[in-house]
């Protein structure tokens, strides 16, 4: 793993929740455009890897740098305002909020960094047409199927034009078809916007849209280079 | 969840494939069903458990205070038969042996009332006051329990030892005792003939208790329903506590065949085993409190023996059907919007728009029943309590039936705003119904609170006098009796006036004369003072020992006495009318050159007439010992003055009689309601609050995952907690409006009832609206915290 020029490094990552240990030294980075699979069995401390990284989650010890800026020097607020502006989520679920339409939630990340509503919905349509769910705008996340669903979840997560883009399993409750489908629109929009993508995963066939695999198991990372 | 679907496996796949039962096998599978859901209640493991203790506690609460307020009014019952037992019942002229020799020497302390008697037994069959085993000696005293600890407590000891000096020698029993916090004491003394005293031989009045004013039964009924509705409303909430969770694991039973039908009767058994469960931890609850109803100080001094709180059998088993029952039916209501499929996805369907019409007809039903008492409540009238029952609980429940109207008609137009508003407002459009059901609670409290406050407001006049005494002369008066000598009256003074915290002590004597020329029919009054104590019932511009002044009939008052003129002759009677004896009138000319002055109002209130004289203008007259009244001037600054001057006034002659002098009196009956209605109200508001809190940390856990993503990609939390408060906000703002609304026509409509004129006490209703949003600004406040852990980013944790 080459870490020199890398957007988002993590060095020596430990993390344990009770008395399980989740991450037992992890090593980690992503270049800007780049998508890296993070691979590894149930448990093995993937997503875990995935918080940390996205400074949801705070490690026990070790680094995580962001574009030069050191995550754990950062204060909650700071690295709120960091997950709001410069990275982009996607969740196993859509995570969509079920109240607000399809629309409203491709929106959301827009309005809370400020963006006036109408820009933001308009915006938000733009990246509705691009992932092929634009006439879903006014319905709601429970009246559109599971494909759909996390297809509004990948508009609502690249809708800032986040520097990189974090997915956790987010084809795992999709059909192969389906899964396929969102793989490919998540990957050709981030690169399209040169967002860096962790994609967490355990499928091969997920991961295989990726440049490089990161495997975990128990706790710790293992770069698999692949070949172009 | 696996134990769930491995027992009910062949039950659900039997249901799901036998075909259509008669109407008896429909009924068993009903009843199956039911009992099934029961079961799971119970054995659902740790979510089972927590949604059944939930409910139980919920339903349990609600319970209690329906069995508190409905054994209330036999509580009452039995605190004035209580009374009424130990009210003096038959008395005798002359002593003999079945007599009892008594003198009341009641006392207050600080506010409390204590009632005090000195008794001597005339004859071995002399009667017993109910509580009292024996006669105390001379010296001697029993006291009730409260009034052992009150003399036991250092203020006691300073402040009330020194007017109740006897030796305790026992205690008197309940039997004797009004509640447990009655102040009581019977002493014995050989010392009480002379003055006041009654020769009692049987106590326990007979006659039937005084009815009870119509208008005060109005308010007791309307207070009824206005804090059980609530109750109401919080059990249908409480026994749909979990429910979303329930949902989730009927879609479980749906996998393994459970069809629709089935799932909503599991649901409802569930529900019914919770809400029985309740009705046992409300038992519970009302026998472990009903114990307490006597240690426990609630600021209210009316408080109840735990044995006059009885449950009526009747109601109780009501309760121990009805509530399961209820939990039943609101369940099976509450499921038909919900669709439940097999895949486990609860999805809700779409809310047909609720309708207006039928909502309307709850308050307009409940005026219509209400119209037909207006004007009952005067000159003594009778209301039809039934038709103020149901009216007031139709109009109330209309309230809940039309807040869900208001707040889907009101969301629907709500667009635009910041994030945190669309969120609120969106969750309101989608599905109000969860919002508003724990705000109904606090509606129905609110709009009846409102309601009585506007019907208390209106008819206080009637129950709470100014009694026009002047409190800014004197506060206290002390009566000293005729059978003190006058000669005594200086010493008295002045051990009255040594008291801490008395400024002044004012001294009017009075003595009864009649016209020479009419002594059988007129009256006048003869009041005696310096010119200090003359100028507080007489306009004087000057005045020295030896004058003598007139003062003119009051034309307002019938029995204040004759016109006298100067020159005129009267009769003095010098000891008064209360001795036996015949006594010879003294024959009196008043002075030609007396001059008549305008006559002043006395600390009591009263215009004096008649006569007002220095002692130097009658001193060579035989006027008797005069009835002297020394009116008490106090520094109220001073820490229980009152006490103080009472301690002094026993000290200078246990036979005066010390009073308090008011501005304002309460009727007692009026008051306890009063004190009822805030004790009650207070109760209700804790219990919705409760129900609020639940609610909202149960819409707040289903959402954990949801709210850990939010956070994941940079929600502030500032903009979710206020999500959280708009969303409570709203349903709340359009609740209390409604409320007051329904409250002032409720109102108006009572006060109509009993001819009162309308009129609103605004402060008291905003104080009533405020106090409902301040519940739920305390439970908005009070799920933040929980709020903020949700948030965390284990929420997203899925191993």
């Amino acid at each position: 793993m080459n870490a020199a020029g890398s957007l988002l490094t993590a060095h020596d990552l430990r993390k344990t929740y009770g008395s399980t240990p989740a991450l037992d030294g992890a090593e980690f980075s992503v270049h800007a455009g780049e998508v890296v699979a993070v691979m590894g069995p149930s448990g093995s401390g993937k997503s875990t890897l995935l918080h940390c990284l996205a400074g949801i989650v705070t490690p026990d010890s070790g680094t995580i740098t962001y574009a030069g800026r050191e995550l754990s020097a950062m204060s909650d607020t700071e690295r709120s305002a960091l997950r709001r502006s410069d990275f982009g989520f996607v969740f196993q679920f859509g995570q969509l909020v079920p109240e607000l339409t399809c629309a409203e939630n491709v929106a959301l990340p827009l309005r809370l960094n400020g963006t006036k509503r109408a820009d933001a919905e308009r915006a938000a349509l733009s990246w509705m047409e691009r992932l092929e769910v634009a006439d879903l705008g006014n319905k709601r996340p429970g009246e559109v199927s599971g494909g759909q669903g996390q297809r509004v979840a990948v508009a609502r997560s690249l809708v800032t034009r986040p520097k990189v883009l974090f997915a956790d399993e987010p084809t795992g409750a999709l059909d192969s078809f389906n899964g396929e489908r969102v793989m490919q629109l998540l990957t050709d929009a981030a690169r399209s916007t040169g967002a860096a993508v962790v994609l967490v995963t355990h499928e091969a066939r997920v991961a295989a849209y990726s440049d490089r695999e990161i495997v975990v198991r128990d706790g710790k990372s293992q770069d698999m280079e692949r070949a172009a | 969840m696996s134990s769930r679907l491995t027992h009910p496996d062949t039950d659900l796949a039997t249901a799901a494939t036998e075909p259509d039962p008669g109407p008896t096998a429909k009924g068993t599978t009903w009843f199956q069903d039911l009992l099934m859901g029961a079961k799971y209640a119970v054995t659902g493991g740790k979510e089972g458990w927590i949604r059944t203790v939930l409910t139980a506690v919920g339903v349990g609460l609600g319970v209690a205070l329906l069995l508190f307020t409905t054994g209330l009014p036999g509580a009452l019952d039995a605190r004035d038969q209580r009374g009424r037992d130990r009210m003096i019942a038959e008395t005798a002229e002359r002593k003999g042996p079945d007599t009892l020799l008594t003198r009341e020497e009641n006392t207050l302390f600080r506010d409390h009332s204590i009632s005090g008697t000195v008794l001597r037994p005339e004859g071995p069959d002399a009667p017993l006051p109910p509580g009292v085993a024996r006669f105390p000696g001379p010296g001697e005293m029993l006291v009730s329990p409260a009034l052992a600890a009150l003399l036991d407590s250092p203020d006691g000891k300073e402040l009330l030892v020194p007017r109740i000096p006897y030796k305790r020698v026992g205690t008197i029993s309940d039997a004797g005792l009004i509640g447990p916090v009655d102040l009581v004491f019977y002493a014995g003394s050989d010392d009480i003939e002379g003055f006041a005293e009654v020769r009692v031989t049987a106590f326990g009045d007979k006659s039937p208790a005084a009815p009870w004013d119509p208008i005060l039964l109005l308010l007791i009924t309307v207070i009824f329903v206005v804090l059980l509705t609530p109750v109401a409303v919080f059990i249908a909430t409480a026994v749909r506590f979990g429910g979303e969770r329930r949902d989730r694991r009927l879609a479980a039973l749906r996998l393994v065949g459970a069809d629709a039908g089935t799932t909503r009767r599991i649901a409802a058994g569930e529900a019914a085993a919770g809400a029985l469960f309740g009705v046992f931890v409300g038992l519970a609850f009302f026998l472990g409190v009903r114990q307490l109803v006597d240690d426990v100080d609630l600021g209210i001094p009316t408080r109840f023996f735990p044995s006059d709180f009885a449950v009526n059998p009747a109601l109780a088993l009501l309760v121990v059907l009805a509530v399961p029952a209820a939990a039943i039916v609101v369940t099976l209501l509450a499921m038909r919007g919900v669709v439940v499929e097999p895949l486990g996805v609860v999805r809700t369907a779409k809310a047909a728009k609720r309708r207006l019409w039928w909502r309307l007809i709850l308050p307009l039903a409940g005026l219509a029943m209400l119209y037909p008492m207006i004007g009952q409540g005067s000159d003594r009238g009778e209301f039809s309590e039934w038709m103020v029952t149901a009216g007031v609980l139709l109009l109330l429940v209309g309230v809940t039936a039309l807040l869900p109207w208001l707040v889907e008609m009101v969301v629907r137009r709500l667009h635009g705003g910041p994030v945190a508003w669309q969120l609120a407002v969106r969750r309101l459009q989608m599905s109000s119904g969860a919002a508003t059901r724990p705000v109904n609670g606090i509606a129905v409290a609110v709009a009846g609170a409102i309601a009585l406050q506007t019907l208390f407001t209106g008819v206080q006049d009637d129950f709470t006098k100014d009694t026009g005494k002047d409190t800014s002369r004197a506060q206290l008066a002390a009566l000293i009796p005729q059978h003190i000598d006058n000669a005594r009256l200086p010493e008295i003074t002045k051990t009255i006036s040594e008291a801490k915290g008395v400024k002044k002590v004012t001294t009017l004597g009075s003595v009864e004369a009649a016209p020479a020329d009419d002594p059988q029919e007129g009256y006048i009054s003869l009041t005696v003072g310096d010119c200090a104590a003359l100028a507080w019932v007489a306009k004087l511009d000057k005045c020295s020992d030896g004058d003598l002044f007139l003062l003119p009939p009051d034309n307002a008052d019938d029995t204040s006495g004759s016109e006298v003129k100067a020159g005129q002759e009267v009769l003095i009677t010098p000891t008064g009318n209360e001795s036996d004896e015949p006594v010879k009138p003294v024959r009196w000319t008043v002075p030609a050159d007396t001059k008549t002055v305008a006559a002043r109002l006395d600390p009591n209130g009263q215009l004096l007439t008649g006569i007002v004289a220095t002692p130097g203008a009658l001193r060579n007259i035989e006027t008797g010992s005069l009835n002297y009244h020394a009116y008490i001037t106090l520094d109220l600054k001073v820490p229980d003055v009152q006490e103080h001057a009472r301690n002094a006034i026993f000290k200078a002659d246990p036979s005066l009689y010390a009073m308090r002098i008011m501005d304002i009196s309460t009727n007692d009956r009026f008051a306890a309601v009063a004190r009822g209605l805030v004790a009650g109200s207070a109760a209700v508001m804790i219990l919705i609050g409760i129900s609020l809190l639940v609610s909202q940390l149960e819409q707040l856990r289903e959402r954990k995952k949801l709210l850990a993503a939010l956070v994941a990609f940079g929600t502030r939390r500032r903009t979710l907690g206020l999500s959280v408060l708009w969303q409570t906000a709203i349903p709340i703002a359009l609740g209390i409006t409604l409320a007051t609304a329904t409250g002032l026509a409720l109102g108006t409509v009572l006060l109509k009832m009993v001819k009162e004129p309308v009129r609103f006490d605004w402060a008291a209703i905003g104080v009533m609206a405020g106090v409902g949003t301040g519940v739920v600004v305390l439970v908005t406040a009070l799920s933040m915290p929980p709020l903020w852990r949700m948030m965390r980013p284990e929420g997203l944790r899925t191993e």
